[in-house]
């Protein structure tokens, strides 16, 4: 080829070469972002907080529509649902005093289900939906930190999966990644039955839990809840609803499709849940065998002694 | 004042693709439909076509890397596609006459080409495990369809922005 010289060939070889080194390295680590990356990831959120709140307007604005012409039907389904409630109420009340009481009995400060709530806008959604991930305004300035659990009032959506100063990036549940499991809990009508979610059908566009003891039973319209053992979640954070029971791939244990609670399609206000009892940092995806738990006590014992300092 | 108005214009688009993109996935009967919001590279094929292919390619690398750091985590991939893009649009323009139906055709087949990339992609690097039928039918077809709409009601605008650009540029240079 007489226009195609050397020069403009080496170019083109280096570049490639550059393309990538440049991806694969970006692709190593991607669950903590560089000086300048947080740089343009704070500024490019920042203009998109601004434009997020008309937009977040206007949906609200159809939504409203969407549910006045429901109001019907929502209406009779409620009342239906009213008396049920007023008797719920009740008993809660008196579960909820006993416990407190009993807690006090016997000592016992953390439980597993609590957290300290802090409430997000969902700012952006990833537009080239490869990846469910959305970003909200809240960043490591707010107290977020990496893994926390993100959920709506329906129920849980996922967990953080990247912080910058001030914003943070939450990895959906429909996720791909086969790391991505949630320790879960299926709340049957005499005995709790343990399981894991592990990701999602994309035909049936349900979650999928995995490895339940086949030898409990677990019916079709049971909750499942997050067990909080998995060391990252809060428990008792509504998950969905069983929809379907199977036996596994390989017939030892059974496996269920899970209904989310949570439409993800408009997700505007999020809450992140900041455990307040001791969590590991749930990191060991690659299986490293690492220490966990003694790792962030200690991380969390040199953080209270340059609070001294 | 037009001046600013056209580089204005791209980062409009850039803000508002997240915003479009949180009405996705709509559930129509049994399929779940993605539509992928493609704005800033249409515009930017425009550009490229009407105005300037080097300017074209260096707003594209801009946006590119805007968008590799804030959305995917992988520096290098819009980065590359989106100046190659506009480089591949500005080519065209000496074999293909500039019409406005035809430029809209081409901005969208390039937009797919780009899709069924980026499909193989992350199929590559295990990001996603469906299949190629699910792909062209639930998110290709329905992407495509959104992006054209977009074009025909926007791509008017875009050329009337861009030739007053042109025009207020020859003016200063008489």
């Amino acid at each position: 080829m007489p226009h195609f010289t050397n020069k403009k060939l080496i170019l083109l070889l280096v570049g490639t070469i550059f393309l990538v080194a440049l991806i694969s390295f970006s692709l190593r680590d991607r669950q903590n972002a560089s000086v300048p990356e947080q740089f343009i990831k704070d500024t490019v959120g920042f203009a998109q907080s601004i434009v997020a709140k008309p937009a977040n307007y206007i949906t609200g604005i159809f939504n409203d529509i969407n549910s006045l012409l429901n109001t019907y039907e929502e209406n009779k389904r409620l009342k239906m649902r009213l008396e049920d409630f007023a008797v719920l109420q009740a008993e809660v009340n008196t579960l909820q005093s006993e416990n407190e009481s009993l807690k006090e009995l016997v000592d016992k400060e953390d439980s597993l289900k609590d957290f300290d709530p802090l409430k997000a806008t969902v700012i952006a959604r990833n537009p080239d939906q490869w990846e469910e991930k959305i970003i909200l305004n809240k960043g490591s300035s707010h107290g977020v930190k990496l893994n926390m659990a993100v959920m709506t009032a329906n129920g849980l959506i996922g967990k953080i999966s990247l912080v910058t100063p001030f914003t943070s990036e939450v990895e959906l549940l429909y996720s791909n990644n086969p790391n991505y499991r949630v320790s879960a809990i299926v709340q049957g009508e005499k005995s709790d039955v343990f399981g894991l979610i592990e990701g999602y059908d994309t035909e049936r566009n349900e979650l999928i839990l995995k490895r339940i003891d086949s030898s409990f039973k677990v019916k079709k319209g049971e909750q499942v809840v997050t067990s909080g053992l998995g060391g990252i979640y809060p428990k008792g954070i509504l998950i969905g609803e069983v929809t379907e029971v199977t036996t596994d791939d390989y017939g030892l244990t059974s496996m269920a499709y899970v209904k989310p609670a949570t439409n993800f399609s408009m997700l505007e206000d999020v809450v992140i849940a900041l455990r307040t009892s001791i969590s590991v940092d749930g990191s060991d995806g690659t299986g490293t065998n690492a220490d966990l738990t003694n790792g962030s006590d200690e991380s969390e014992t040199t953080d209270t002694i340059e609070g001294e300092e | 004042m037009i001046r600013f108005l056209i580089p204005f214009v791209a980062v409009v688009l850039f803000l508002l693709e997240p915003e479009f993109a949180l009405f996705s996935p709509i559930s129509w009967g049994e399929h779940t439909l993605t539509l992928v919001p493609r704005f800033v590279i249409l515009y930017l094929i425009f550009i490229s076509i009407y105005y300037s292919k080097k300017r074209a390619c260096l707003y594209g690398l801009i946006f590119g890397l805007l968008y590799d750091v804030f959305y995917i985590d992988i520096i290098g991939l819009y980065s590359f596609l989106y100046p190659l893009l506009c480089f591949v649009a500005g080519s065209t323009v000496k074999f293909i006459h500039q019409n406005l139906s035809i430029t809209t055709i081409l901005s969208v087949v390039l937009v797919a080409l780009m899709e069924v990339f980026l499909y193989y992609f992350f199929n590559f690097i295990q990001f996603t495990t469906i299949p190629v039928s699910d792909f062209l039918s639930n998110r290709l077809l329905p992407t495509i369809i959104a992006n054209l709409l977009f074009l025909i009601m926007l791509g008017w605008a875009f050329k009337y922005l861009i030739n007053a650009r042109l025009l207020q540029r020859a003016r200063d240079n008489s």
